[in-house]
């Protein structure tokens, strides 16, 4: 018997990107809006379990609305969930909204500082104003 | 020309295990040996980039995976590289008891101090694959 | 879905109880068989403490009480005490996950039981315990207020 304890939240697919700070920035953004943000509406994606094949991952990205948050334009996080479950509601780029938003990049992928918070923020709050929108409290 | 080692952590985004290995593998590229050993994003073998791939392809692949689900292994093998090597964080965890990180992206002291073992167990084992290459 | 089980879904996880095992309410299950009988610990259990790390076990021989101590699980979040459901002598421990305790994350109801008892008083500890279908609506309540407490 499968039943299902149903609460529309969006999950939020950071590519993580290894090689540059802006994918770095990705995962401190996503846990933000996680863990402070939007605690209640949201559940974060691993995107390197959501390829690796994890049901429960690939499910809930079929099922309930995500945003995808990539580093940088070539998109890993979207074209990866658009291959493997379906189109993002929105899909973020880091680098293109920082420059935007006259943000500097930080300028190490290894750590983000207190300096760096501007940055995170920015992209923090860009994502919790989406799931606003999907959910109907925008 | 001479292989290089191409270091992919999982950064799994659920655990401390990702930002764990993650770190480490940083540590290894930028502290331990800037030469010989590099990283590049997992999710680009994904989008088929060409460069990604490449690099895989020509160079050693080594994966530190957080938990035993081995993501990383899995995707570089996907990808159709058979790996070089593999270490998983959780393992380092049971060496080392009196340790535990604090939160899944701030570690705390104990967390750096586990990264820090980590490193060195990583960088242990490309001393052992780069000692294959003639 | 599967026949074996009972399932519910929150968020991305899947939580199983499964169907002919007995549980408590400190989220340990036992199964019958023949003169023993397999003692584990709940889907729910394994999936909010996280991945085992370290796991201590009773020794083969060890007398031990319904409801008694039985062990130690530990992961990066907590540190746990594990409970036998049932009363009786320890007649055998899946020995192998104390160097490899994932067993019990991946496959909790499988390969991941942890010891086998020879039961003083079965049919007796037996009432004390849920069958699936009464330990389910438990079992949900319980996720529901772990996955909303943040």
């Amino acid at each position: 018997m499968l039943q299902e304890l149903k609460q529309v939240k969006v999950g939020i697919i950071p590519c993580n990107g290894e090689d540059l700070c802006e994918g770095t920035l990705t995962r401190f953004a996503c846990r933000k809006v996680l863990d402070t943000l939007r605690p209640h509406e949201t559940v974060t994606i691993c995107l390197p379990l959501f390829i690796a094949g994890d049901a429960g991952e690939r499910n809930f990205a079929k099922t309930f609305p995500t945003i995808t948050v990539d580093g940088c334009a070539k998109r890993c996080s979207q074209v990866t969930t658009e291959k493997l479950s379906g189109k993002p509601r929105y899909a973020v780029v880091v680098s293109e909204l920082l420059k935007e938003s006259g943000i500097e990049i930080p300028p190490s992928k290894r750590t983000l500082t207190e300096k760096d918070q501007t940055a995170i923020d920015r992209v923090a709050e860009d994502i919790a104003v989406k799931v606003d929108e999907i959910l109907g409290k925008g | 020309m001479k292989k290089k080692v191409v270091v992919i952590p999982c950064s799994g985004i659920g655990k401390a295990f990702g930002e764990m290995g993650r770190q480490a593998v940083y540590e290894v590229i930028d502290d331990l040996r800037p030469g010989d050993v590099t990283t590049t994003c997992l999710a680009r073998l994904m989008v088929d980039d060409p460069e990604t791939k490449a690099l895989i392809m020509r160079n050693f692949v080594f994966t530190v995976d957080g938990c035993a689900k081995d993501c990383a292994r899995k995707n570089v093998e996907f990808a159709g590289k058979k790996i070089d090597g593999a270490l998983r964080v959780i393992e380092i965890l049971k060496e080392n008891r009196a340790l535990k990180p604090q939160g899944i992206l701030e570690l705390g002291e104990d967390g750096l101090k586990l990264v820090h073992i980590l490193a060195q167990k990583l960088n242990n084992e490309i001393d052992g694959l780069m000692r294959k290459e003639p | 879905m599967s026949g074996d089980f009972l399932e519910v879904t929150f968020d991305k996880f899947v939580f199983r109880a499964k169907i002919g095992y007995f549980y408590h309410s400190e989220e340990c299950w036992a199964a019958q068989e023949g003169d023993l009988v397999r003692i584990g610990v709940s889907d729910f259990l394994q999936r909010i403490v996280g991945d085992l790390v370290f796991l201590k076990l009773p020794e083969t021989g060890d007398q031990i009480r319904g409801g008694g101590y039985a062990g130690t699980m530990e992961t990066i979040k907590t540190t746990i005490d594990l409970v036998c459901p049932v009363g009786g002598r320890i007649a055998e421990v899946n020995s192998g996950l104390i160097d490899n305790p994932q067993p019990i994350n991946s496959d909790p109801y499988g390969e991941g039981w942890l010891f086998k008892v020879v039961p003083s008083e079965w049919e007796v500890d037996k009432k004390n315990l849920w069958d699936a279908q009464a330990y389910f609506p438990k079992m949900e309540a319980k996720i529901k207020n772990e996955m909303t407490k943040k």
